[in-house]
């Protein structure tokens, strides 16, 4: 296989709080290839919005990386300073954040937002912008008088769609989303994602793709990975996990949400809530909300182990587990 | 029929638009028939933008209708004016809001809202059985009763929509209002949410008007769904007749948008467009710019609910369908074939 184009390795980020170190990121591992769509799946506190500012390197104190390397392109991200970021943020990679309206500046044009982001990085003239700016509002399906309008003259699903055409301005190779659709209703959430998954296609970026909601990524992502209080609790194909979910927690998650089509039955969800990660759990951090809890798993922390393609951190898929079932 | 637990006929409410001089109006509800019954669940589901807070709102008499009446237990609404009623009917019909995390006062312990209700609510009660009965609705809710002594921002957001229900709870209320009440809050928590509303109506016997953008939940918890478009209802039924047969386009775009991790190929839609701002409406469906069976009668005339079967449909062509399938003799060459909308197969779809 060649290069991937992102590889993060131990990725530690901690918080620097009065109640000392949080880590919300502790020790995560990932490739991602070119072209490739990975979602990443948790639920609120997990460390996923964390985890995907450190990769795109916008951590702000008290946040820090302590450790392991983000590498882009060959590239440890980690040590590049900030005018080297500079140059790559929107042109190599781009961010598209969870919601728009905070995102976009309220007190400018969307085509004065875009006309900043493209005079950033090249100078260009007047023409090319215009002309870029309605290259990418028809990509995302947006009637190119719109780069006149506001950001509160639009609709939340165009806001989006908005934030995603600044974000292909330069072609990237990589767009990272972060719960691009959470805000959205249903009917445009879907479409939102329809077209996302289109764009991807024809344009051939990869994405990484941050939700809370298994059911956005059970369509649309190559792989999936699913994080726990920091950790990668589970990483395998997309098909693989919704087929046979290994770690109790990817079961919890998909069993949590109920269905439009099949029998009506009564689901479970998880229960309890995710742990304070400046006091962990001791051993596996799932285990005071985990329904196949054994003995061994308050004392012993769980590593990923590899099954059947994928990678699971669950003591049930080792030795321990033979006869404490 | 015996009277429903309350009942809203022809609600409509309009907002104007602007300055003082502006004729302009906007249209959040028009014409909306809504009945809730004991013991009864019913979603109203919708984009943002439908109607459905304002319907809510309506309800719980934070706006007062522009026209129509709303009746409960047979009383007229506007007819409650001195405090003694208007606080009966607070006690009888709570609401939830959307948002656990703006809900509450972040300075005064949970306990503050939750006991300040009941010392409204129910003064008969004595310091000392009012904290107990705080602690009741605490477990009914499926908190510990040590959550009362902690402020808001301690707790999570599931936690916090729980005191929402148990401060709405605390009054006895016969109607609790949920307007999105899961829509903020984590997946793996909305289940516990959705399971606890089923609770509260099996063994306290409340009925709730379940307010969602989500079918596939209104459909976990839901006897009866209410789908509103643009302000109007476009189809009412049996929760499980609507969903395995939705008769409105609308219903069926909602449906199809509704997305299914069990089913990875279903096919989508591609819909995208939103749901107009009803400005100063003229007659006609409302759905007509994004239905793909419009025909030349959906311009012209406003469809009313009409009953197919168990459910109530607001739509010219599922009508016309409906009609021809009852009786397919008497079916005169009014829709020629080359509208292939009238098609009855090609809406049950």
């Amino acid at each position: 296989m060649a290069d991937p184009l992102l590889e993060v390795d131990d990725l530690v980020v901690e918080y620097a709080t009065d109640a000392g170190e949080v880590r919300a990121v502790n020790g995560v591992n990932f490739t991602l290839g070119a072209g490739e769509f990975l979602g990443i799946v948790g639920e609120s506190g997990c460390g996923k919005t964390t985890l995907l500012f450190a990769v795109a390197q916008l951590l702000s104190p008290p946040g820090e990386v302590v450790g392991g390397k983000v590498v882009f392109r060959g590239q440890d991200m980690v040590r590049l300073d900030s005018g080297e970021l500079q140059s790559m943020r929107w042109r190599d990679y781009s961010l598209v954040m969870q919601s728009a309206m905070n995102a976009l500046n309220p007190m400018k044009s969307i085509g004065a937002q875009f006309t900043d982001t493209l005079q950033a990085h090249e100078k260009v003239s007047k023409d090319d912008i215009r002309k870029r700016s309605i290259e990418v509002m028809e990509l995302v399906g947006i009637d190119p008088a719109h780069l006149q309008s506001y950001p509160h003259q639009l609709s939340g699903g165009m806001r989006q769609r908005a934030m995603i055409a600044m974000a292909l301005l330069f072609t990237p190779q990589l767009v990272i989303m972060d719960e691009p659709t959470s805000a959205l209703d249903v009917v445009a959430q879907q479409s939102l994602m329809t077209k996302i998954k289109d764009l991807q296609r024809s344009l051939g970026f990869a994405v990484i793709f941050v939700t809370h909601d298994m059911s956005v990524v059970s369509r649309y992502s190559d792989r999936v990975l699913v994080m726990y209080a920091g950790q990668v609790a589970e990483a395998a194909r997309t098909d693989a996990v919704f087929e046979r979910p290994l770690h109790p927690y990817t079961r919890g998650l998909m069993n949590a949400f109920p269905s439009v089509r099949g029998p009506r039955r009564e689901l479970a969800g998880i229960p309890g809530s995710p742990p304070d990660l400046a006091r962990p759990p001791s051993g596996c951090r799932f285990h005071p909300r985990c329904p196949a809890v054994m003995p061994v798993c308050l004392e012993r922390e769980p590593e990923l182990y590899p099954v059947d393609g994928g990678e699971v951190r669950c003591l049930l898929y080792t030795e321990h587990a033979e006869g404490a079932v | 029929m015996a009277e429903p637990l309350l009942r809203a006929v022809d609600l409509t409410r309009h907002f104007r638009l602007g300055g003082l001089l502006s004729k302009h109006t906007l249209h959040a509800v028009d014409d909306l028939d809504l009945t809730i019954n004991e013991r009864e669940i019913v979603a109203l589901v919708g984009e943002s933008g439908s109607g459905k807070s304002t319907v809510a709102r309506l309800l719980a008499r934070i706006y007062n209708p522009t026209s129509g009446e709303i009746y409960y237990r047979g009383r007229p609404l506007h007819s409650l004016r001195s405090r003694k009623d208007q606080l009966w009917y607070r006690g009888e019909v709570a609401i939830v809001l959307q948002d656990p995390f703006s809900a509450f006062h972040p300075v005064f312990r949970i306990a503050h809202g939750v006991m300040r209700n009941l010392a409204l609510h129910r003064p008969d009660l004595s310091p000392a059985e009012r904290r107990r009965e705080a602690e009741r609705v605490c477990e009914a809710v499926g908190l510990t009763p040590r959550m009362l002594d902690r402020y808001p921002y301690e707790m999570s957001g599931g936690e916090r929509q729980r005191i929402g229900f148990a401060q709405a709870l605390a009054v006895q209320p016969k109607l609790i209002l949920a307007d999105e009440p899961v829509s903020m809050l984590d997946v793996s928590i909305r289940v516990g949410v959705l399971n606890m509303m089923a609770g509260l109506r099996d063994r306290e016997g409340v009925s709730l008007l379940y307010i969602t953008h989500d079918l596939a939940s209104a459909r976990y918890v839901a006897d009866r769904i209410v789908v509103m478009y643009a302000g109007q209802l476009v189809e009412e039924g049996p929760t499980e007749t609507v969903l395995a047969n939705p008769k409105h386009p609308y219903t069926q775009l909602l449906l199809s948008a509704a997305a299914d991790p069990s089913e990875k190929d279903a096919e989508i839609a591609a819909d995208s467009g939103e749901p107009p701002k009803v400005i100063d409406p003229s007659e006609g469906c409302r759905f007509r710019w994004r239905c793909p069976y419009a025909i030349e009668k959906c311009e012209l005339l406003t469809p009313r609910p009409t009953p197919i079967g168990p459910t109530q449909v607001a739509c010219h062509v599922a009508v016309a369908a409906a009609e021809r399938a009852a009786n397919p003799d008497a079916d005169p060459a009014a829709n020629p074939a080359s509208n292939p909308a009238s098609n009855p197969a090609s809406i049950s779809k």
